[in-house]
């Protein structure tokens, strides 16, 4: 990184290239340490008073400075970054700093062993730099195998395909050749020449802007670890096998680590325990030891006791032989296998096998037949034999470098429901009339995200990091390095990453006015009502909650009748008590969750109104009629709940202290710590409903 | 005119997925003479064609809702058979329960030439009064005490004119039937075929329930002569539509369409295993609690933070910290744009597309600007990209609306509904960088050859035609055991190739390819069993590691480096238990111990 004096020089109201250049390597660091690869990392800064470098000798590699070996980035060199990395005051030659960065990969991995050598150079261009070198430089950054990758602070003309940096979404930016320095200008030349020499097709593609490289994954796509091959037969009938080997190219990314619970006083894991117990559905809830349960399979309405060693014993096996069997069946691509009946989480790209030219031919000839007579393989495809097989389309797809097959799962018969829609066309309540069709015409219009004869993509998608991963390291990374602060607020480019482009923005403001006027929509009024009954249960039921979907058909004591119309503090509150008492008359888990929601309920509305009073003494009045009416289950499900009174710091009218609203539950609790249950565990929420 | 209305659970019924009843399905079957009479060739008659249906819906509610209650009625039958015995000529052979092993095999009985001797024997043909068999279905339901979220009766029958004309009767049906409707039943008719066509209008049209959504398509409906037809129009009315959830899309400040989500292909699964106790085979319930190591005392949510640990730092947050992360919005879909549905790469593909579908009683207009979107994007071949919010906490996706337009069948059937394909796209993480391997390219002469076996095994493809075998199979073992079967039903694995079928087409064309392509001698198998020998005893070894390698190793957080087997090894050697397969699984359990 260029830290040397230009770097910090900006037009008013701009950010220094000396900033944007930091948070480009943050960025990349904080994501390199939360993923927790093994690639290893130096940092050379460039531009330093100082000079610390191997290659320091009778005033050559000046003011270059190796502020980090190669190593596994942690969160001592984020500490550092943005700590001690400050704009210096002198400049340095970029191909020098370049030569360093090549001794320090060539001495540093001589004893490991590296997949690809990655030299990342972010800097102005602003000082002249020495070009003599340049064709030897060239050379041996080829013989050692080793990748560029140029950060600047302009974006790089218009031709920019390879990259994937053609958005035209920052007009702000200078284009090539405007605004800049003559030094700027002959090291861009410099870079164009070096890129282009590595690699002819896309080598201008892996020059970047530090504004781009801040919103998309520039930086981490080049280095980062490539799909697992996974080698296997295509076979079609019994006797034309075609080696071939599978990456998985596109699937939906999850965060590699789940939070651990710790407790909250000492934050150590150990001092938590969870422990699930069994027991019986009788008055009692008998506790049974696990080691005195079998596994059962509901048949309908029969439960069926079935071992897992029986299960194992009859379960669908497959061959495993051949492990891609082909149903060689075939068909019209666009007409039978539709977009919206791929399953599954994934995309596989199949390749022939390596290093077997014979399975290549035979591969190719089947994808290019498939091509010219436009049809896709119909497939089973069994990843291993311990695994589910699955049936999919296999399509054909020829790319400029390389052609492969993409492989997608489709539906089996029991994964469909076929739910049928009134028609829309055919009801003339709702069909629209041409003025309305012309309003939806011009908002089309208005709203195209692409642009040019080319038809330029402007909101790429794909080219988006997930903003739920940045915010998430974000956030890791703040509490890290500065425990003890609240949260930081999301960062304005993710947010704005999000949003509909300025300018698009702009030209639909018109013609969304007149849907507007064209179209009338008025909220129907009863959902109002159902919108109050929801808020006192404090579930909006208008979207489930994740937590909720295991369905329960007793549901018939859904509070919502009780609240249904306007909702008035006592009289609510009064049908609320009534409701609870009633539901505790039954003496079951599936009625104290219910009350325990009423409860809830009731606290929220109470706290709402400001009134604490009615719920503080009907808490205390039921906390009190407790062991007299056998309901230490259910005062223990509160306890879980931690339902407690309300306190004068939510209420100022309450009588009650924060202290001894969390006593209030605590006390009772130590007498039956043994027996407390707790809610069915219902699982983490990201498990329930991916489909979401 | 002919009629076969329309019927839409959920659209004007805003409140009734909130109140999670348990969905009804009756079955009233005619069992007069007419409906044994066997078809032409030897097809199978109406009653047993009746059967197969009622059976694959008992079994597939087993399998997909097992909770909801079916029965099974016979109105036109010479023996009676009810709650209360009030009604003759009314047979019920299931009442309104959860479908079971035993009611699969009762209905299977009724199969076939001897499942049409069985009912001879047991019911009999005889008089019909449409009137008590509705009046009989309208008990059934008021017996059950569970809450109910949908009513459905299904009538199965090729009679036009059950009651050859008799007023009386007739118009006693009309009202029993108007009032099992006031009750919230949906009445359907299932009408099968008939010699001379059967009349729906004459009697049956004031019977069933009105098409919900007055278009006037249901009355062209033709009688069902086919077995799949049947399947397919029991199917359509008796799977429930139930929204995921319901939300606003939103094209701009204060224009919003309200919209459901319907889940129209999702991955069947095998059920998850209940806990029995041993003794009594009870099922047990499972509790789970979280309690202080030390103290033994429960933890309340205040008494504990959540956490993780990258680099050997531990990064501990709030429970409502770890929520708040996720949350970036409300719930809602937000339009960005239009884009040509070439944009919309094929490959671009992370999860099952779900379908949207305005909701009117939410917001009134919804359906209009809803279906003038549809018409225009579809027109104009255009997607809608916008930002979707599905959940409360739920982080963004990118999601592209697909315009389908609505499309019938010959029967008038609804073959796709009206409305939008929702499709997740990937953002830039989901994608993978890959190398394409450089791959010889086939000459012209073996593409031809390709071609001609791709040629040979052309078929039409249905989303419907391939079983789950692993499901399937799951289900006939349990069925076997709850009917203390000796071997469970034989499956056909579908998803099999048929290669004895395929090697009979291709005839000499696979070894002509093989020609064209393979060297003499060319094996296949041989190349990658000998390198996995080699990789084999070429690892075997390297498995352990000394402990102070491994130190240095955690030391320098560079343990990811180490294979699975040596980390499992490792493990061992140091008395770690784990569960965890995982790499990260192992290396956190390995840090824990060694780090202490």
């Amino acid at each position: 990184m260029d830290v040397g004096f230009s770097m910090s020089n900006s037009a008013p109201g701009e950010e220094p290239p000396f900033e944007l250049a930091k948070k480009v390597i943050q960025k990349f660091v904080q994501r390199q340490v939360f993923a927790e690869t093994k690639d290893e990392l130096a940092l050379v800064l460039f531009g330093t008073d100082s000079t610390k470098n191997s290659l320091d000798k009778d005033d050559q590699y000046q003011n270059i400075t190796v502020h980090r070996h190669l190593m596994v980035p942690d969160f001592e060199l984020l500490e550092e970054i943005e700590n001690q990395i400050h704009p210096e005051s002198q400049q340095a030659d970029w191909l020098d700093a370049l030569v360093v960065c090549m001794d320090l990969l060539q001495t540093e991995t001589k004893e490991k062993k590296c997949d690809r050598l990655n030299i990342v150079l972010l800097t102005d261009l602003n000082t002249e730099a020495n070009s003599e070198q340049l064709d030897v430089i060239i050379e041996n950054l080829k013989k050692a195998g080793i990748t560029l990758q140029f950060f600047l602070p302009f974006p790089v003309g218009d031709d920019e395909e390879g990259g994937g940096d053609a958005d035209g979404r920052d007009p702000s930016q200078p284009g090539t050749g405007k605004g800049l320095s003559k030094e700027q200008k002959s090291g861009l030349d410099m870079v164009k020449h070096i890129m282009l020499s590595l690699d002819e097709e896309d080598g201008l593609g892996e020059i970047y802007s530090f504004s781009k490289a801040i919103e998309q994954l520039c930086m981490f796509k080049r280095i980062e670890k490539r799909p697992m091959a996974w080698p296997c037969q295509l076979t079609i009938g019994s006797c034309l096998p075609i080696r071939i080997v599978g990456y998985k190219a596109v699937t939906e990314e999850k965060l590699k680590k789940t939070w651990t619970t710790v407790d909250a006083q000492t934050n150590q894991k150990d001092d938590v325990k969870r422990e699930t117990v069994y027991c019986l559905d009788d008055d009692n809830e008998t506790e049974v030891q696990k080691d005195d349960t079998i596994q059962g399979f509901r048949y309908g309405s029969d439960i069926v006791p079935f071992s897992k060693v029986d299960q194992d014993q009859m379960k669908y096996k497959h061959d495993g032989k051949v492990l891609l069997g082909c149903t060689w069946h075939l068909k019209q691509i666009s007409d039978e296998v539709q977009r919206h009946q791929f399953m599954g989480t994934q995309v596989i790209k199949i390749f022939s096998a390596k290093d077997d030219e014979h399975a290549g031919v035979a591969l190719s000839a089947l994808i290019r037949a498939l091509d010219e007579l436009n049809m896709v393989a119909i497939v089973r495809y069994a990843y291993d034999r311990r695994s589910n097989p699955q049936v999919g389309a296999a399509f054909p797809c020829i790319k400029q470098d390389y052609e492969c097959l993409m492989y997608v799962q489709l539906p089996f018969m029991e994964d469909l429901r076929q739910f049928t829609f009134p028609s829309l066309a055919n009801n003339k309540k709702f069909t629209p009339s041409d003025t309305q069709l012309s309003a939806v015409d011009s908002l089309i219009d208005s709203m195209m995200l692409v642009e040019g004869d080319d038809q330029k993509d402007m909101f790429k998608v794909h080219h988006i990091p997930n903003p739920a991963f940045q915010r998430h390291f974000q956030c890791l990374h703040h509490r890290a390095v500065s425990p003890g602060t609240p949260l930081p607020p999301m960062e304005p480019w993710l947010k704005t990453a999000l949003e509909r482009p300025d300018v698009i923005s702009e030209r639909c403001h018109v013609p969304l006015e007149e849907i507007k006027r064209k179209f009338p929509l008025t909220e129907v009024e009863k959902k109002k009502k159902l919108k109050t009954s929801a808020q006192i249960f404090g579930k909006d039921s208008e979207e489930p909650d994740a937590k909720k979907e295991k369905g329960d058909e007793e549901e018939e004591y859904s509070l919502a009748d009780i609240a249904e119309g306007s909702v008035t503090s006592v009289r609510i509150r009064g049908q609320l008590t009534r409701r609870i008492e009633q539901l505790l008359s039954n003496k079951n888990t599936h009625y104290y969750m219910k009350s325990i929601t009423c409860i809830q309920a009731f606290r929220e509305q109470s706290v709402k109104l400001g009134d604490a009073n009615l719920y503080n003494g009907y808490l205390q009045s039921l906390k009190r009629s407790i062991p007299n009416r056998g309901l230490e289950v259910f005062w223990n499900l509160l306890v879980q709940d931690a339902i407690t009174l309300i306190s004068k710091d939510e209420v100022e009218g309450s009588t009650v202290s924060k202290n001894e609203a969390n006593q209030f539950l605590v006390s009772e609790e130590k007498k039956e710590e043994a027996s407390t249950p707790q809610a069915e565990d219902t699982g983490d929420v990201d498990d329930l409903l991916d489909m979401m | 005119s002919i009629s076969m209305p329309q019927q839409y659970c959920s659209l004007s019924l805003v409140g009734d997925y909130k109140t999670t009843g348990r969905d009804s399905l009756v079955f009233l079957v005619d069992a007069s003479k007419e409906m044994f009479i066997k078809g032409e060739d030897g097809e199978p008659s109406n009653f047993d064609m009746t059967m197969q249906v009622v059976r694959s819906v008992y079994t597939s509610k087993i399998i997909n809702s097992h909770r909801d209650l079916v029965a099974l009625v016979f109105y036109g039958t010479e023996q009676s058979k009810n709650p209360r015995n009030s009604f003759k000529h009314v047979y019920v052979y299931h009442d309104l329960d959860e479908p079971g092993a035993k009611r699969v095999q009762d209905v299977d009985a009724l199969r076939g030439g001897k499942g049409a001797q069985l009912a001879a024997k047991t019911m009999g043909s005889g008089e019909t009064s449409l009137g008590d068999a509705l009046w009989c279905c309208a008990n059934l339901y008021s017996d059950i005490k569970l809450r109910l979220s949908q009513k459905r009766l299904m009538i199965f029958t090729c009679r036009d004119e059950p009651h050859g004309g008799d007023s009386v009767k007739d118009r006693q049906a009309r009202t029993k039937a108007s009032d099992l409707k006031e009750t919230g039943v949906t009445i359907d008719l299932m009408h099968l075929m008939k010699p001379g066509g059967f009349n729906v209008a004459s009697f049956f049209r004031d019977i069933v329930s009105p098409p919900e959504d007055e278009s006037e398509l249901g009355l062209q409906l033709e009688p069902c002569v086919k077995l799949e037809d049947l399947q397919k129009r029991v199917r359509a009315k008796e799977q429930r539509k139930r929204a995921m959830a319901r939300l606003n899309l939103c094209l701009g400040e204060g224009i919003n369409v309200a919209v459901g989500i319907y889940a129209t292909a999702v991955t069947a699964r095998k059920q998850a295993p209940v806990r029995l106790y041993r003794e009594t085979n009870e099922p047990v319930r499972s509790k789970t609690r979280t309690f202080h190591t030390q103290t033994g005392s429960l933890l309340l949510p205040s008494e504990i933070k959540k956490a993780q640990v990258y680099s050997k730092k531990q990064i501990v947050m709030e429970k409502d910290e770890v929520d708040a992360i996720k949350k970036f919005d409300d719930p809602g879909m937000f339009l960005i744009g239009f884009k040509p549905m070439e944009k919309l790469k094929r490959h671009h593909h992370i999860r099952p597309a779900v379908f949207l579908y305005p909701e009117e009683d939410e917001v009134k207009g919804s359906a209009c600007l809803f279906s003038a979107l549809l018409t225009k994007c579809s027109e104009r071949n255009v997607f809608a990209l916008c930002r979707c919010i599905a959940r409360r906490n739920y982080p963004p996706r990118f999601v592209a609306l697909v315009p389908q337009k609505e499309e019938v069948d010959e029967g008038k059937v609804q073959i796709t509904p009206p409305g939008f394909n929702v499709i997740y796209l990937p953002f830039a993480d989901d994608i993978r960088t890959l190398d394409p391997p450089q791959c010889p390219v086939a000459s012209q002469i073996q593409v031809d050859k390709m071609k001609e076996i791709v040629s040979k095994l052309r078929f039409k493809y249905r989303s419907d035609a391939f079983e789950n075998p692993v499901i399937q199979q799951h289900y006939r073992n349990l069925e076997a055991l709850a009917l203390d079967m000796m071997a469970p039903e034989d499956m056909e694995d579908l998803i099999m190739p048929k290669v004895d079928q395929i090697d009979g087409r291709l005839g000499p064309l696979v070894e002509e390819f093989k020609d064209l392509v393979y060297p003499f001698n060319y094996n296949p198998d041989s190349k990658p069993a000998a390198k996995q020998r080699d990789d084999v005893t070429r690892k075997k070894p390297k498995v352990e590691m000394p402990e102070e390698e491994l130190r240095a190793h955690m030391q320098n957080g560079t343990l990811g480096k180490l294979t699975v087997a040596v980390l499992k090894e490792a493990c061992k050697q140091f008395g770690v238990r784990t569960t965890g397969t995982k790499k990260q699984e192992l290396i956190d359990a390995l840090t824990e111990r060694l780090g202490s």
